[in-house]
């Protein structure tokens, strides 16, 4: 397989509502910035992946086909993905096929998301209409009628979890919102950058037990554009690009009363492990110098915390307490704000996060930069019970040379020996 | 500027099936401002389809709910799991299915408390949405509990099940409710 690259990134503001724009004119937006970054001309595309997830949002069956005429892409190569909340993510790992293949030198990789177009006359808001929408992804005979709702569909699992462990507390599950608002606040595209407490969350409306209201993400209108590149294409246009390193993609059964153990996010343990192989990484815990959940809801980035393998089962919650997944910690979960912070606009979402990714590790990341960041995980659930689960690691260009060190220098001369023999395989 | 506010808000009501009134105040700024030429315009729209849907080969677990207040699920005839949600093929084995008769109690697995539902829900919450193992079934089934105190929820808690006196053959037509025991 070919090495895949990141050369360009852009991602416009995700907002509670862009009045201004139709989705195709964000889509423009965010094509236009992620080629102005990688310093090229949309001729030299060689074909784009679409994240686009639901119809009733954009009022649109086939949306891709509009947005692609409207870039400029014509009779370029194009597919749409569609995964639920994982749209995003799913989107990048198609694109990394394609590059990977050898198929294409340069590929954009476009999510795009307009949820609040949707309107519900009788309460004067979009939500009750945006949920309805979102609910046709429930299977429409048997769990559509039973009032399944995204929030439903995470606390599900969770509250098997919290009946086994104990955990994660209502707390501990506050304290992720507090961090991600807080980190919002450094990243200048983020919808809720806000400073919280503990009873701020905990005080907040019940939506969904246990769900408060600050424990939800909200929904967001935005669009996010990445450029991968083929090693070739990404050295002669950059000094400096990103490489994704690994991917992971896993559907659990999403009659999730079919599954074995419904207190385990499955799909992000299966994704993650074969991201973390494919990238060389055995210890996530100590080789992650950061990661970009999908914190979708509070108890959802814990779990993910486990899935990962970042601790035990059971000990998610501990990581938030003890400030590891903190900016301050040495495992930063999030510094974008995550969903919770930044914004899901579900297909731009995973798009955003990898997007993230390779500004974390090109150093570009600005107020919101983790010191040193060399390698980090994206992750993108989606689907009823977090069936979903699209994972990524994005590493950093001297990384892979073996260059930057982390901790002891034997330590770091070990990891560089380590990944030459495992690139000789 | 929109020339006739009554015929546009007629004819708005007509192509989204909501009432004038509501129509009138979401879009306030557009039927008695005076938004500049180059101001977002919105419209009021709808996406609506009708079905005649078949249920195909689990039709049966409809029909003996709707005429007979009975709950199947189907056995696999091949490695013996009962499934419900019913399906007429294992995925398991790719072997067919035999409809098997279930029994009336059922446990709750896991469950939660949805206090903000979609517009279809509205006046229903807060409900509590959970997936119960059947009596006689080896997987869960998504249900609603109907209970007077939706706090009083948990795992392990033991129901039965009510039928809808006019059913219609759908999966609202049954539902479960905490055991005598429970209460």
């Amino acid at each position: 397989m070919n090495k895949v690259g990141i050369v360009g990134v852009g991602t416009t503001s995700f907002k509670a509502r862009w009045l201004e724009k139709t989705y195709y004119e964000l889509a423009y937006d965010a094509a236009k910035l992620a080629l102005e970054d990688a310093g090229i001309d949309k001729k030299e595309v060689g074909g784009v992946v679409y994240g686009i997830y639901n119809e009733f949002f954009e009022r649109q069956f086939m949306p891709d086909v509009y947005i692609h005429n409207y870039i400029g892409m014509g009779l370029k190569p194009s597919v749409r993905v569609a995964t639920g909340g994982a749209t995003g993510g799913a989107a990048v790992f198609v694109g990394w096929t394609w590059i990977a293949s050898g198929l294409y030198d340069i590929v954009m990789v476009l999510g795009v998301e307009k949820a609040t177009d949707n309107y519900n006359y009788t309460v004067g808001h979009p939500t009750p209409e945006t949920l309805k929408a979102i609910l046709f992804s429930g299977d429409m005979t048997f769990e559509n009628p039973m009032g399944l709702t995204a929030a439903a569909s995470y606390a599900l699992p969770l509250i098997a979890h919290i009946n086994k462990y104990g955990t994660p507390t209502e707390k501990q599950m506050a304290m992720v919102s507090i961090k991600n608002h807080k980190n919002a606040m450094n990243n200048p595209i983020a919808q809720s950058p806000k400073l919280l407490t503990v009873d701020d969350v905990l005080n907040s409306k019940m939506i969904t037990y246990p769900f408060k209201f600050y424990d939800n993400c909200l929904y967001s209108e935005g669009a996010s554009a990445i450029i991968l590149a083929s090693e070739k294409a990404a050295k002669a246009l950059s000094d400096n690009p990103a490489w994704i390193t690994g991917v992971g993609l896993s559907l659990d059964k999403a009659f999730a009363g079919e599954r074995d153990d419904i207190t385990v996010f499955t799909s992000s343990l299966y994704a993650g492990r074969d991201a973390y192989k494919m990238s060389g990484i055995k210890n996530p815990r100590k080789e992650l110098d950061f990661a970009e959940l999908h914190d979708a809801f509070t108890g959802a980035e814990i779990l993910s915390y486990e899935a990962f393998n970042f601790c035990k089962p059971g000990d998610g919650g501990k990581l938030i307490e003890d400030g590891v997944v903190e900016m301050t910690g040495d495992l930063p979960v999030s510094p974008s704000g995550g969903l919770i912070g930044c914004g899901h606009a579900v297909g731009a979402t995973g798009v955003m996060q990898t997007g993230e990714a390779a500004l974390q590790v090109q150093g570009r990341a600005e107020k919101r930069q983790v010191k040193n960041a060399r390698v980090g995980l994206v992750q993108s659930i989606g689907g009823p019970a977090t069936a979903w689960t699209a994972a990524m690691i994005v590493e950093r260009q001297d990384k892979i040379k073996g260059k930057v060190v982390k901790g002891s220098r034997a330590k770091a001369k070990a990891k560089v020996k380590a990944k030459a023999a495992r690139r000789k395989r | 500027m929109i020339q006739d506010k009554a015929q546009w808000l007629e004819e708005a009501s007509k192509k989204i099936k909501v009432p004038k009134e509501l129509i009138e105040k979401a879009f306030k700024d557009e039927l008695d401002g005076n938004p500049s030429i180059d101001a977002p315009l919105e419209i009021p729209d709808i996406m609506d389809i009708t079905y005649k849907y078949t249920y195909g080969g689990i039709s049966r677990f409809f029909r003996e709910i709707r005429d007979n207040k009975q709950l199947y699920g189907t056995k696999c005839t091949k490695c013996g799991k009962v499934w419900l949600p019913p399906r007429i093929n294992c995925n398991e084995c790719y072997t067919p299915t035999q409809w098997v008769k279930l029994g009336s109690t059922a446990g709750i697995v896991t469950y939660t408390i949805v206090y903000y539902g979609t517009s279809v829900f509205f006046g229903k919450t807060p409900y509590v949405c959970a997936f119960v193992k059947v009596a006689g079934a080896d997987t869960l089934i998504m249900q609603n509990i109907f209970m007077e105190d939706v706090k009083k929820a948990r795992i392990g808690m033991k129901l039965t099940i009510q039928f809808k006196e006019h059913r219609n053959g759908d999966m609202g037509d049954f539902w479960f409710v905490p055991a005598q025991e429970e209460l």
